[in-house]
């Protein structure tokens, strides 16, 4: 079954609100998600993640954005997927060329990482999907 | 009996070692064999969606203590 694959290459807050979001939605209509992580997007997916901050551009708005998922009690993003992972076919590969360049070892990785992989497999296993870049 | 080929890519980042197999690949004729070896992290799944892509066959794929990969491939779809 084609799915939806979603390239995540920034490290921006509202990246990743929009990554949980589209993961779990995926998951729930039973699409097959794979996610690509790569770039300034890497260090958010090991265990010792970096502070989230929203772009400069988009500072304005994010903190009402934000305020407002709070009151919402929307979950965050690590939630989303780890969620999506339960329900859904949901699998999470990582860059290893950006993981070679920030010295990213395999036990750097949070568990919610399935394996670090090149762009060959991830074009391969791609094939025919939807790509989202994000 | 066809010829043995070796790819050193050890050093190198994705998708250099793929992109070196593929150099020899482009030389090699139906029965060679082809010994690759890398240390990038995603070689493995790599090289099994290279093979599968390919249609070539993987003979032997594994690792080492030191983290040296080594694959070894049958070149079976040359057309």
């Amino acid at each position: 079954m084609p799915g939806l694959s979603i390239i995540i290459a920034r490290g921006q807050a509202e990246n990743f609100v929009s990554l949980g979001v589209l993961t779990q939605t995926a998951a729930s209509l039973g699409i097959p998600v794979k996610i690509f992580v790569t770039g300034l997007a890497v260090p958010y997916f090991t265990k010792n993640k970096p502070e989230l901050r929203p772009s400069a551009e988009f500072a304005d708005y994010a903190k009402k954005m934000f305020e407002g998922m709070q009151k919402l009690n929307a979950p965050s993003w690590y939630d989303m997927l780890k969620s999506a992972k339960e329900i859904g076919d949901v699998k999470i590969f990582a860059c290893s060329m950006t993981a070679e360049a920030l010295g990213v070892k395999k036990d750097d990785w949070d568990p919610i990482v399935d394996d670090v992989v090149g762009a060959t497999f991830f074009l391969t296993k791609t094939a025919g999907d939807t790509v989202i870049y994000i | 009996m066809g010829e043995k080929k070796l790819v050193d890519a050890r050093g190198m980042a994705c998708p250099g070692p793929i992109a070196k197999l593929t150099r020899a690949y482009r030389e090699a004729k139906n029965g060679d064999i082809i010994e690759i070896l890398a240390t990038d992290q995603g070689f493995i799944p790599d090289i099994k969606s290279w093979v599968e892509s390919t249609g070539n066959k993987l003979l032997e794929l594994g690792q080492d203590g030191s983290g040296v990969i080594r694959a070894v491939i049958e070149v079976t779809a040359k057309k």
